[in-house]
C-alpha cells in the first residue's frame, strides 16, 4: 500500500523553479532513499512532505501530496496535526538547549499526549530505548542534550521525533555530520524503525542508500529521473543518467 | 608658534615620504628591493617626523617648569613658602603679558624681564633644536636607504607602537578617573563616617553650606547630613519603575521584530525604534517635566489623588521609554542569532510559532536577554538629565511613585552646580556618590557581560 503519493509537484524559490512535475509513490513501512547530486531538489522534495517549506517565505509549492489518501497541500490542512504524523530529522543534529529529558518530553507536552508524570517518564524511556540511546544516557537524562556527542545528539533527535509516534519519518542527510561509527549506529536504527514507521531518507552516500533502503528515487536538476526498488536502481537502471550517476561518472 | 612648528613637522614628514619612495624607485631600476617602494617612503617619513615630534612634545611639556625654576631660583634662598612663590610667579607672568594691575616692585619688574627673555630663548632654541633634529634624523635615514635596507620591519614596529600608545591612553584615563574618585572619597570618609553615609536616613547637603571656610572642620555637625539611604533608594526605585516600562515593551517588540515582522516591516520599523536611542536625554527630560509630569498631575487630580508635579513615576516612566530601544534591539539581535535549525526542529515536531518562541527560542536566548536587561538597568541607574528635570531634587525617602524622589546622579548635579570648593565635605560627597555609582554600574556590567559570554557558548 502506498503511504504517500505525490502528483505533479512543482516548487519555486522566488522565480527559480526547484522541482519540476514530481510524481512519486512511497510505500508504507519501507525505507525510501532519495539520491542525486547537490542541488538536485531531493531535500526540497522531502520538505514538501511535512510542509516545512512553509517556513521559507519565498518558497511556493503546487501539486498534490497525499498522505493516507489526504491531500496535505490544501489551504485548511492543520500543519500541527500533519507534523505530528510526519516527523523530521535534520542534517545537523539540533537538540534544543534543554536537558535530555526535556528534549524528549517537548513533543508529547505540546501535543498533550502524556496525562501524568509517570506516563511521560515512560514515553521518555521508551523513545530513548527505541533510539538505542537509553543505556548511554540513563544516568544523566537531566543533563543538557547539547553536551552529548554528535552521534548521540542525532539519536536524541530521533528519540525526540519518535516520542510522538509519527507514521512517517523524514531524514535529511542524517549522517552527513557524523563519523563512520555513529553513522553505522544510525543506519542500524533506521532498519529497526522501519517496522513501525515509513522512512524517507535523503542521502549523499550511494553506499548508504544501498545499505538502508528498499526503494530509491534518483533526482537530477529538479526532476525525478527514475524510481524503483533499490536493487533495480543500483543493478539495472533503465535510464542512462542513473547509470552514469551510480557508476560515478558524474555528480 | 607651536602650531607652525607642528605643521612644519607634518609637512616635512609627508614630503619625505615621496623622497624616500623616489629614491627606492631609482634604486629599483638596477637592483632588487627588499620591500615595496612605499615602505621606503613610510620609513623616511617616520624617521623625519617621529623623533622631531617626540622632542617637540617633551619640550612643550617640560618648558614651563624649567622656566619657572630659573626665574624662582633667584628667590629660593629667601625662605619663602610654596604658596608665596606661586603667587609671585603668577604676578610675574601677568606682568609679562601687560595684564598686571597691582603694586610694581623692582624685583617684580626684573623677574618679568628675565621671564620674557627666557621665554624668547626657549622658543627659538626649541625651533632650532627640533628642526635640526628633524634634518639630522631624516638625513641619516635617507643615506641609509639602499636596496637591502630593512624598511618593512621598522614601519611595522612603529605602527605597533602607535596602536599600543592609543590603548595605553584609554586605559590610563580610566585609571586616572578611578583614582581621582578614590582619593576624594577617602578624604570624604575621614570627615564623615562610612557608617553614617551608608546607613544614614537623611540627605541634606545644603546644610554643609552653613560652614564658614575659615572655621575648623567639626565632624559632629555633619552627623545627619550625608545619609545616602534616601538617594540610593530613590535611584533604585526610579530604575525599577523604568524597567517596569522598558522590559515588557522592549522584550515583546524585540520578539515581534525578530520572529513575526516581515522583512519589509523590519527594515523600516527597526531604525525607527533605534532612533529612540539617539534622542538626547535632555529632550526626554523636558518631555518628562513638561508633558508627562503635568499630565499625571491632572490625571491624579481628576481621580482625587495627590500627585506631585515632579513625580518618580513621570521620571521613571520616561526613562523606561528611553531604555526600550536598548532592550528591544539587543534582544532582537539575540533572538535572531538563535540558530534556525532549532526553530526547524521545533516546527517539525508540530509546534506552533508561539510555542516555539516560548519553549525553545526564548529559553535559548534567555542569557542574552538577561544581559540586555542588565545593560538597560545600568543605564537607568546612571541616567541623570531626566531625573534632574522631572523628579525633583529633594531626597525624600518614599516608596510612593507619585511623590518626588531624587537619585545619586541628580544629587551629584545639585552638589556641583554653583559655588564649590575643593577640600569641602560637600564637594567630596559628590565624589563618594560618583564612586558608589561607578561600583554599582561596574558590577552590573560585569554580570551582564559574563552572562552574555556564557550564552555565546550555549548552542555549540
Amino acid at each position: 500500500m502506498n503511504k504517500i503519493e505525490a502528483k505533479n509537484v512543482d516548487v519555486y524559490y522566488g522565480a527559480k523553479q526547484a522541482l519540476f512535475d514530481i510524481n512519486m509513490d512511497i510505500e508504507a513501512n519501507k525505507v525510501t532513499a532519495l539520491i542525486g547530486p547537490s542541488g538536485c531538489g531531493k531535500s526540497t522534495f522531502l520538505r514538501c512532505l511535512n510542509r516545512m517549506n512553509d517556513v521559507i517565505d519565498i518558497c511556493k509549492v503546487s501539486g498534490v501530496v497525499k498522505i493516507n489518501d489526504y491531500d496535505i497541500n490544501q489551504k485548511d490542512t492543520d500543519v500541527v496535526r500533519l507534523r505530528e504524523k510526519v516527523g523530521m530529522i535534520f542534517q545537523k543534529p539540533n537538540p534544543f538547549p534543554k536537558t535530555i529529558y526535556e528534549n524528549i518530553s517537548y513533543g508529547p507536552e505540546i501535543h498533550g499526549i502524556a496525562q501524568s508524570k509517570s506516563e511521560m517518564d515512560n514515553i521518555v524511556e521508551e523513545s530513548l530505548r527505541k533510539a538505542a540511546l537509553w543505556e548511554e544516557v540513563k544516568d544523566r537524562i537531566h543533563e543538557p542534550g547539547t553536551g552529548l556527542s554528535g552521534g548521540q545528539q542525532q539519536r536524541l533527535c530521533i528519540a525526540r521525533t519518535i516520542s510522538i509516534k509519527p507514521e512517517v519519518i523524514l531524514m535529511d542527510e542524517p549522517c552527513s555530520a557524523l563519523d563512520p561509527i555513529a553513522t553505522a549506529q544510525i543506519e542500524e536504527l533506521i532498519d529497526e524503525l522501519r517496522k513501525e514507521h515509513t522512512i524517507i531518507i535523503v542521502t549523499h552516500s550511494m553506499s548508504q542508500a544501498a545499505r538502508v533502503s528498499q526503494n530509491t528515487g534518483f533526482f537530477h536538476l529538479g526532476k525525478l529521473i527514475e524510481v524503483g526498488s533499490t536493487d533495480k536502481i543500483f543493478k539495472n537502471p533503465t535510464q542512462q543518467q542513473t547509470q552514469d550517476y551510480i557508476t560515478g561518472r558524474f555528480g | 608658534m607651536n602650531s607652525v612648528i607642528f605643521l612644519t613637522i607634518v609637512l616635512l614628514a609627508l614630503s619625505s615620504y615621496f623622497f624616500g619612495r623616489k629614491k627606492a624607485i631609482l634604486i629599483q631600476s638596477n637592483k632588487r628591493l627588499t620591500a615595496l617602494p612605499k615602505f621606503y617612503g613610510y620609513y623616511l617619513a617616520i624617521w623625519c617626523g617621529a623623533p622631531a615630534f617626540l622632542l617637540y612634545a617633551l619640550w612643550s611639556i617640560f618648558e614651563p617648569s624649567i622656566v619657572r625654576f630659573f626665574i624662582l631660583s633667584d628667590y629660593s634662598s629667601q625662605g619663602l613658602l610654596e604658596g608665596e612663590l606661586n603667587l609671585f610667579y603668577e604676578k610675574v607672568k601677568s606682568l609679562s603679558r601687560n595684564q598686571y594691575s597691582g603694586e610694581l616692585t623692582a624685583e617684580l619688574q626684573r623677574s618679568a624681564e628675565k621671564y620674557l627673555n627666557f621665554r624668547d630663548i626657549a622658543k627659538w632654541s626649541k625651533v632650532v633644536i627640533v628642526l635640526s633634529l628633524l634634518i639630522a634624523s631624516t638625513g641619516y635615514a635617507y643615506t641609509k636607504i639602499s636596496n637591502n635596507t630593512k624598511t618593512r620591519e621598522p614601519v611595522e614596529i612603529f605602527l605597533k607602537g602607535v596602536f599600543f600608545l592609543s590603548s595605553l591612553a584609554a586605559i590610563l584615563t580610566t585609571i586616572g578617573i578611578i583614582f581621582s574618585l578614590l582619593f576624594q572619597t577617602i578624604e570624604f570618609f575621614q570627615v564623615i563616617s562610612l557608617f553614617d553615609f551608608v546607613f544614614g536616613m537623611h540627605w541634606y547637603p545644603a546644610k554643609a553650606f552653613v560652614r564658614d571656610a575659615s572655621e575648623a572642620l567639626d565632624p559632629s555637625m555633619y552627623s545627619d547630613t550625608f545619609g545616602a539611604v534616601p538617594i540610593f533608594a530613590g535611584t533604585f526605585f526610579i530604575a525599577l519603575i523604568a524597567m517596569c516600562v522598558a522590559i515588557p515593551i522592549g522584550l515583546l517588540s524585540g520578539i515581534y521584530m525578530a520572529e513575526y515582522a516581515s522583512k519589509r516591516l523590519r527594515q523600516y520599523a527597526k531604525p525607527v525604534i533605534e532612533i529612540l536611542a539617539g534622542i538626547p536625554t535632555v529632550v526626554y527630560g523636558f518631555f518628562a517635566a513638561l508633558t508627562v509630569g503635568p499630565f499625571l498631575k491632572d490625571l491624579g487630580l481628576s481621580l482625587g489623588l495627590e500627585v506631585s508635579a515632579e513625580s518618580a513615576l513621570a521620571a521613571g516612566g520616561v526613562m523606561g521609554i528611553m531604555i526600550i530601544p536598548f532592550i528591544s534591539s539587543l534582544s532582537d539581535d539575540v533572538i535572531t542569532s538563535v540558530p534556525q535549525n532549532l526553530r526547524d526542529g521545533s516546527y517539525a515536531m508540530g509546534a506552533t510559532k508561539s510555542e516555539t518562541i516560548k519553549r525553545v527560542i526564548f529559553p535559548a536566548a534567555l542569557p542574552g536577554i538577561v544581559g540586555s536587561i542588565l545593560l538597560g538597568v545600568s543605564r537607568a541607574i546612571g541616567e541623570t538629565m531626566i531625573v534632574v528635570m522631572a523628579s525633583g531634587l529633594a531626597a525624600n525617602l518614599t516608596l510612593n511613585p507619585l511623590e518626588s524622589t531624587s537619585t545619586i546622579t541628580a544629587q551629584i548635579v545639585v552638589i556641583l552646580i554653583g559655588d564649590q570648593q575643593f577640600g569641602d565635605p560637600k564637594t567630596q560627597a559628590a565624589f563618594a556618590l560618583g564612586l558608589s555609582l561607578f561600583i554599582v554600574t561596574l558590577v552590573l556590567n560585569i554580570v551582564a557581560l559574563s552572562v552574555v559570554k556564557k550564552y555565546r557558548e550555549k548552542y555549540e
